[in-house]
């Protein structure tokens, strides 16, 4: 995404030598991505479910079938 | 002495073949008192650099360099930042990228070696719509 967006910065951080941010961003479980300090996507998701989360958007653009 | 074997040296080496620009590996460390974990992060950039002639690395020393860590956000060491060409990618590595994180790494220098980001066409849409603003992305992984 960082090669994609030049506002986009991304890293990868070992969690086990950097016990301060694991412990700052409780990270119990990984991978473990935090987007700007707060939005928190644990494990792995697709693609598509990946960007739009960083994003902030909804799922899917169609409304949910209630 | 390799961290790879000669099978897995001649895999990395195939996969990289792919790049068509430099790459450089800036190597954020610090020559006394720096973790045990930078001179393993020395090793891994030195052997990725061995497997193929457009990737370079280059050290620089956190303590004495600061401008340098500030130019690149660098806040911790070791720290790695990937350059396509002189272009910061924005992509970084917090640590030692052994084990799994190697992967990415591989991944992480194809990525800035070429000018693909290999997402889905939706998903470049979607970023080209949305992201206006710095976006900070930070992946917590571990080498096992």
């Amino acid at each position: 995404m960082a090669r994609e967006n030049a506002h986009i910065r991304a890293t990868c951080v070992e969690a086990t030598e950097f016990m301060d941010l694991s412990r700052k961003f409780r990270v119990t479980g990984v991978p473990k991505t935090i987007v700007n300090g707060s939005t928190e996507i644990l494990g792995a998701l697709p693609e598509d479910l990946f960007v739009r989360t960083v994003l902030g958007l909804p799922e899917t653009d169609s409304p949910p079938n209630l | 002495m390799s961290l790879l074997s000669d099978q897995d040296r001649q895999v990395v080496r195939e996969h990289l073949a792919a790049i068509q620009q430099p790459v450089t590996l800036l190597l954020f460390t610090q020559s006394i008192g720096a973790p045990e974990t930078a001179l393993l992060a020395r090793q891994v950039l030195d052997e990725l650099a061995s497997l193929n002639e457009l990737i370079r690395v280059e050290e620089i020393n956190f303590v004495l360099e600061r401008d340098r860590a500030e130019q690149y956000g660098i806040e911790h060491i070791p720290a790695i930042v990937l350059l396509s060409g002189d272009q910061d990618t924005r992509m970084r590595f917090l640590g030692a990228p052994a084990g799994y994180e190697f992967m990415s790494l591989i991944e992480a220098v194809l990525l800035a070696g070429t000018n693909d980001s290999r997402l889905l066409p939706e998903s470049r849409a979607l970023i080209s719509a949305n992201v206006t603003t710095p976006t900070d992305i930070q992946v917590f992984v571990t080498p096992t």
